[in-house]
């Protein structure tokens, strides 16, 4: 039994060969590697799987017996200074190495299909690989320079799968992006770090709790630096994990290929900002501010991240909005001091989310081949629609993830969120609300992204319908649907939902609404690609090979039945389920005292009310998405809708408000660029001109005085005897007028 | 023990070798290219096996002591000696010159001269680094300026002369504080000149003394380190110089001011140190900013690049400043990282502008396709240069922020501060780092020329490339063969801020 402990020092080393073959044969032998190709991804699969079983069976022992592990090497040992290395095994390393293998080994069979015609097939896997080798690294450090080191490792694998189709500008400005963002959150990690050694003189997570609490318990330590340090140490957390302020890096990633959308951005490293606060809180507890910023930063971050899908045209944009939505939910239920429900929601979420990523990267592989291999494009929701006929086991698998997202019952997510909301009224009314009503809005925009995408008919045909195919005229529905005008002329659309009538938005916004500009442009560009092919018969997306659809039907069954683990099974008479067992010792503020009745009871009415939430939120989404010519019932309903009067002008004003504000990203990001990007750069621009006109320009002043000296000097002493015999008697003449005037 | 004269072979092997030069038979290039990286490789083992076999790691003493007198008239030795100090420093400059003597095999005019140059550069920076003497690590200390103003003025940029000119008037214009110090501590005291370091090191002085002599000799490696704001002909000076020349300056020529701020400032002067150090650390600290955000607003690539050295200086400053044993190791640990860093970096810089023959990053983009081992290996050092976990920037970084916060001398406040502001430094770093590599490299450029203009790295600047990579990742994994080199010394040299 010991064994496997004894040896998991192993678990990140596991993957690493394979990045280091690859990096090595792409560097040395690149003609001879690029040939293998795809015989690297089985020894990549393979030492995964390994891992993987290791970490089954590290969690099973966990379960059984529930102790933690810690063994550490000597780093540097210096006189004044030593750092450790080691591993750390308790309930939380070994459930976080499970979501990590297992998720990374569906990936990274999904990408084998997805990458193969890519020319970088053996980069991404290097990649992947390595990025594998540094979040299980990051899982099992033991102590907090460990958790810096492979938290930077990790940012970096990030950076450069963000930036791995690197011709695309877009991809590379995103990258960068996405880098300084989550070194802003190093700073705060290291600053973090550095406060809490002066404090204890520890990096041991042990130590540097048992420490702390004494030090806390004897009243010892400052209160306001040690409030500091822990939210400097939270703000590493905010970036990693995307939340409100630091968010802004994790839509622009999904410029990275979609596997690492699914692995990296949605399941495992944004994870890794929820798993280090897990890690610390006991350390956190002791601190109630943090506690509630922590608390305060989610909900935030549940509420923005929601508000702002629900105006995304590009499906990866929009999920990625959600991811942020959700991980805002695990802080939210870190914060109230509900590890189980938060660590509860990161298996769930991660499975459902990563199914929903791969679900969508099957979609857009399956676009590409009909709009053309721009993003702009084949991750556009305008040009799909209808993809249920075409594509069918990938719609059920994304509908599985999407009901699984929105909180349905059987289905994974709605057994944590379930958790997590219930948590939230015991802590705060206000937070509750905020959080259940976000619960409506995230069952809203996901069904509003599987309506647009699935429902329907295919909308990259519909310039054809109308007949004009230079129809650049045609405006984009506020919610990036097109216009139905060309289709049913008659039938003036509710202003509600249209947003043709420029001069209808300038009454209420100055600038006209330019949604569409791009949009239009995309779809000219492919009818002129594709207009000849058009022309005999409309090309049809297809459903992807069975390599990509086999781990999203693993994932599928993952999100169906990952929530059983803390559904409690009765068991001569301990109530108990596999969750609970495995974090008995970890930290639960709000369930003091609560026995198993009224629980049932409780969790009977919350379930009820947050499954009518998310009820309400599909149905609307229904109402506003449903395809119009599918159903003539709808669009009397929305014509009743659209004859409301003039009340129809006010609402329509706020939608249309929500929807501005979610479109250009709460204007956060433009926010940033203005004050950050252009101050850093005018920082950098004065400081240049300093350096040039001053520091360099005393040097060369310097240089031209003395070179003018010299010339007068020259000059001067220009082999005159007259002048010298002037200047001999002038001086002289001083000399004894001084010396007149004197004595 | 062995009366081997192995430092002095060392010192005095590469420029006689290097004299020879100018006596092989005129037969094109190749040969003496091969004869100089010969010379190179063989003195490069030859100190490695003298290090090896003859220094005991141990002993914080110094060892391989070579004395003799030289001239009678004013007490004048020929003393080398090296310790953990200048152990490390020695076998950078014995590694990246021969990287860089590989480096410059695409010169072909003049290149007689140009090795013979690069030899005596060799023999001047392990000359200044073994010098157990203070007027012979004067001397030492001038005579490498020579070759590096011939190399910088005879191969190079368009304003290559005005950077040479501008180069030797800095140095030269430190140099004359640098004698000042040296004759004023000789002469202090006694009827006959002492210049030993060990005695040297057991002598106090009058503070005021003490502090003006320390200001003399901090000028002095001020502008060579540089320090702001003496740096303004580093820019300049690598912007326009051939790029092996920048990985000798970059490599090794800035080192020699922190080695000398070690050497003398720290060992000689104490008190004058612990007076002045919070004023470094202020410096420092403004220096990584300052640099880093003028490295901001560059266009040349090389300039950016050397401005990204002079913000990486900042931290050795600071690790001196700290008057801490994790500081000051910090502090070593850093000039051997970044001594590997810089010169890659400026390899890589140099390499690539061979082929796209452009200077300005506004006008560069999109080489990742032609270019793409060049690519790897410049995103691979930029992060170095970062300071990416893993890599030997990030641990020195580390144990100088370690060495900040541990350190006695200083309050809360001030620390807290410092550290902040240094911490700053870290946002920015990659900013101007990956902005350049994203520049250069990334998005897509359509190019008028036909393609076979570019060619990718070839094996030998893959080698060098990948030569210096090695020891940066190495250092990075286990840090502990450069803190194991310098533990006993660092210790010796503090033990005399607490206990005298």
């Amino acid at each position: 039994m010991e064994h496997t402990y004894q040896y998991s020092w192993i678990i990140p080393f596991v993957p690493l060969p394979v990045p280091i073959l690859i990096g090595m044969g792409l560097l040395l032998f690149p003609t001879a590697t690029k040939n293998l190709r795809r015989m690297w991804t089985f020894p990549n699969i393979l030492l995964l799987s390994i891992v993987m079983i290791f970490s089954f069976d590290l969690s099973i022992q966990q379960i059984n017996r529930s102790s933690i592990y810690q063994y550490v090497w000597s780093w540097t040992i210096n006189n004044d200074f030593s750092f450790e290395f080691g591993y750390f095994i308790d309930s939380l390393t070994s459930i976080m190495s499970i979501l990590i293998t297992t998720v990374g080994i569906l990936v990274l069979i999904y990408s084998d299909n997805y990458m193969s015609h890519d020319q970088g097939y053996l980069r991404f896997f290097a990649y992947m690989s390595l990025f594998n080798t540094s979040m299980l690294g990051l899982v099992t450090s033991s102590n907090l320079i460990q958790i810096y080191i492979f938290w930077e490792l990790v940012g970096m694998c990030s950076y450069l799968l963000i930036g791995f189709w690197f011709t695309r500008p877009v991809a590379a400005n995103a990258c960068q992006k996405a880098f300084v963002t989550n070194r802003i959150g190093d700073f705060g990690l290291l600053l973090g770090i550095l406060g809490f050694y002066w404090i204890t003189g520890s990096f041991e997570f042990q130590d540097l709790f048992e420490i702390f609490n004494n030090l806390i318990y004897n009243n010892e330590v400052n209160f306001l630096f040690v409030t500091l340090c822990a939210s400097l140490l939270f703000v590493g957390a905010v970036a990693k994990s995307a939340q409100f302020p630091l968010h802004v890096w994790l839509p622009d990633a999904m410029e990275g290929p979609t596997p690492i959308s699914a692995l990296i951005h949605a399941a495992t490293m944004v994870a890794a900002g929820i798993f280090m606060v897990a890690r610390l809180l006991p350390l956190f507890i002791v601190i109630p501010y943090i506690m509630n910023l922590i608390s305060l930063i989610g909900i935030i971050t549940v509420l923005l991240g929601a508000t702002l899908a629900l105006a995304q045209k590009d499906i990866k944009r929009g999920l990625a909005y959600s991811t942020m939505s959700q991980l805002g939910y695990m802080m939210l239920a870190l914060g109230m001091g509900s590890y189980r429900a938060a660590l509860f929601h990161l298996i769930t979420h991660a499975y459902s989310k990563a199914l929903l990523f791969l679900g969508s990267g099957s979609i857009i592989h399956s676009m590409e081949a009909v709009v053309g291999y721009s993003p702009d494009k084949s991750q556009n929701m305008v040009f799909m629609g209808g993809l249920r006929k075409h594509v069918p086991i990938t719609k059920i698998a994304f509908l599985v993830g999407t009901l699984s997202l929105c909180g349905i019952p059987p289905l994974a997510c709605f057994w944590s969120k379930d958790e997590i909301l219930s948590d939230s009224w015991l802590y705060s009314p206000i937070f509750a609300i905020i959080a259940w009503s976000t619960a409506g809005l995230t069952a809203f925009y996901m069904f509003r992204i599987y309506l647009l995408t699935f429902e329907g008919h295919l909308n990259i045909h519909f310039q054809n319908y109308s007949g004009k195919k230079n129809s650049s005229f045609y405006s984009i529905k506020l919610w990036g649907k097109e216009e139905q005008k060309m289709i049913n002329r008659n039938f003036r659309l509710s202003p509600l939902l249209t947003m043709n009538n420029n001069e209808r938005s300038s009454l209420f916004w100055k600038k006209p609404y330019r949604i569409g500009g791009n949009v239009k442009k995309g779809a000219l560009i492919t009818i002129t690609n594709f207009g000849a092919k058009k022309a005999s018969s409309f090309s049809y997306p297809h459903e992807s090979d069975n390599t990509m659809l086999f781990p999203m039907l693993v994932l599928v069954l993952f999100t169906l039945f990952v929530g059983a683990i803390a559904i409690p099974f009765n068991q001569e008479g301990i109530h108990l389920d596999i969750l609970s067992k495995l974090l008995t010792p970890s930290i639960n503020l709000l369930h003091q005292n609560s026995n198993n009745f009224e629980d049932w009871y409780e969790f009977l009415t919350n379930a009820t009310f947050s499954v009518s939430i998310a009820c309400f939120g599909i149905f609307t989404a229904f109402l506003l998405y449903e395809p119009f010519y599918s159903s003539l019932q709808n669009l009397n309903l929305l014509n009743s809708f659209a004859k409301r009067g003039p009340k129809r002008i006010f609402l329509d004003k706020i939608i249309y408000l929500i929807y501005d504000w979610s479109y250009n990203r709460g204007y956060i990001d433009t926010f940033y660029s203005i004050s950050l990007i252009k101050g850093i750069r005018g920082l950098a621009e004065l400081t240049h001109f300093f350096d040039r006109r001053v520091i360099d320009g005393i040097t060369n002043g310097v240089g031209i005085t003395s070179f003018f000296v010299g010339e007068g000097i020259k000059y001067v002493g220009g082999s005159r005897i007259s002048f010298y015999l002037l200047l001999y008697l002038f001086y002289v003449l001083i000399f004894l007028l001084i010396y007149y005037f004197i004595f | 023990m062995n009366y081997f004269p192995w430092l002095t072979i060392i010192v005095v092997l590469p420029i006689f070798a290097g004299s020879l030069i100018f006596f092989l038979p005129h037969r094109g290039n190749k040969l003496i290219k091969w004869y100089t990286i010969c010379i190179c490789i063989f003195e490069l083992l030859l100190t490695t096996y003298a290090f090896c076999y003859h220094f005991r790691l141990d002993d914080p003493l110094i060892q391989l002591v070579e004395d003799y007198k030289w001239i009678n008239f004013f007490d004048f030795y020929w003393r080398v000696g090296i310790d953990g100090l200048s152990i490390g420093p020695i076998l950078l400059t014995g590694f990246i010159t021969t990287l860089a003597t590989l480096a410059a095999w695409p010169v072909t005019r003049d290149s007689r001269l140009f090795h013979f140059l690069m030899l005596a550069m060799y023999s001047g920076q392990i000359g200044s680094f073994s010098s157990r003497d203070l007027l012979l690590f004067f001397i030492m200390w001038e005579f490498e300026l020579i070759p590096v103003y011939l190399l910088l003025s005879m191969w190079g940029g368009k304003k290559r002369l005005y950077s040479a000119t501008k180069f030797i008037l800095y140095t030269a214009g430190g140099s004359i504080f640098l004698l000042i110090g040296v004759l004023g501590i000789g002469l202090y005291g006694s009827n006959e000149p002492t210049l030993n370091f060990e005695t040297l090191a057991n002598q106090s002085y009058p503070v005021a003394l003490e502090i003006i002599f320390y200001i003399g000799f901090l000028i002095a490696f001020a502008v060579k380190s540089p320090i702001i704001p003496l740096h303004t002909w580093l820019p300049d000076t690598h912007g326009e110089a051939h790029y092996s020349t920048c990985m000798l300056l970059a490599g090794i020529l800035l080192k020699m001011g922190a080695y000398g701020l070690v050497r003398i400032n720290m060992e000689l002067l104490p008190h004058a140190h612990s007076i002045f150090s919070p004023w470094l650390i202020i410096v420092g600290t403004m220096q990584i900013i300052y640099a880093a955000s003028t490295s901001l607003g560059q266009r040349n690539l090389k300039k950016r690049i050397a401005y990204s050295s002079i913000s990486h200086m900042g931290f050795i400053i600071i690790g001196i400043g700290s008057i801490t044993d994790t500081g000051l190791n910090g502090a070593i640990l850093q000039i051997i990282s970044h001594g590997f860093i810089g010169a890659a970096l400026f390899f890589l810089a140099g390499t690539s502008y061979d082929r796209i023959r452009l200077v300005y990053l506004d006008e560069m983009g999109g080489m990742a396709i032609p270019i793409p081992k060049i690519f790897t290996m410049f995103s691979i050092l930029s992060m170095a240069s970062l300071a990416l976990p893993g890599m030997s920037g990030f641990v020195a970084e580390l144990i100088v922020f370690f060495g900040i916060i541990t350190s006695q001398k200083y309050f809360l406040m001030p620390k807290i501060l410092i550290t902040f502001v240094m911490a700053i430094g870290m946002i920015l770093t990659p900013i101007y780092s990956l902005s350049m590599s994203r520049q250069m490299f990334y998005g897509y450029k359509l190019f008028n020329a036909p393609s076979s203009y570019f060619f990718d790295s070839g094996p030998r600047e893959l080698f060098v490339s990948i030569s210096i990579f090695l020891p940066v990742i190495g250092i990075g994994i286990y840090p502990d063969f450069v803190l194991s080199l310098s533990g006993e010394k660092v210790e010796t040299i503090l033990y005399n801020y607490f206990y005298r």
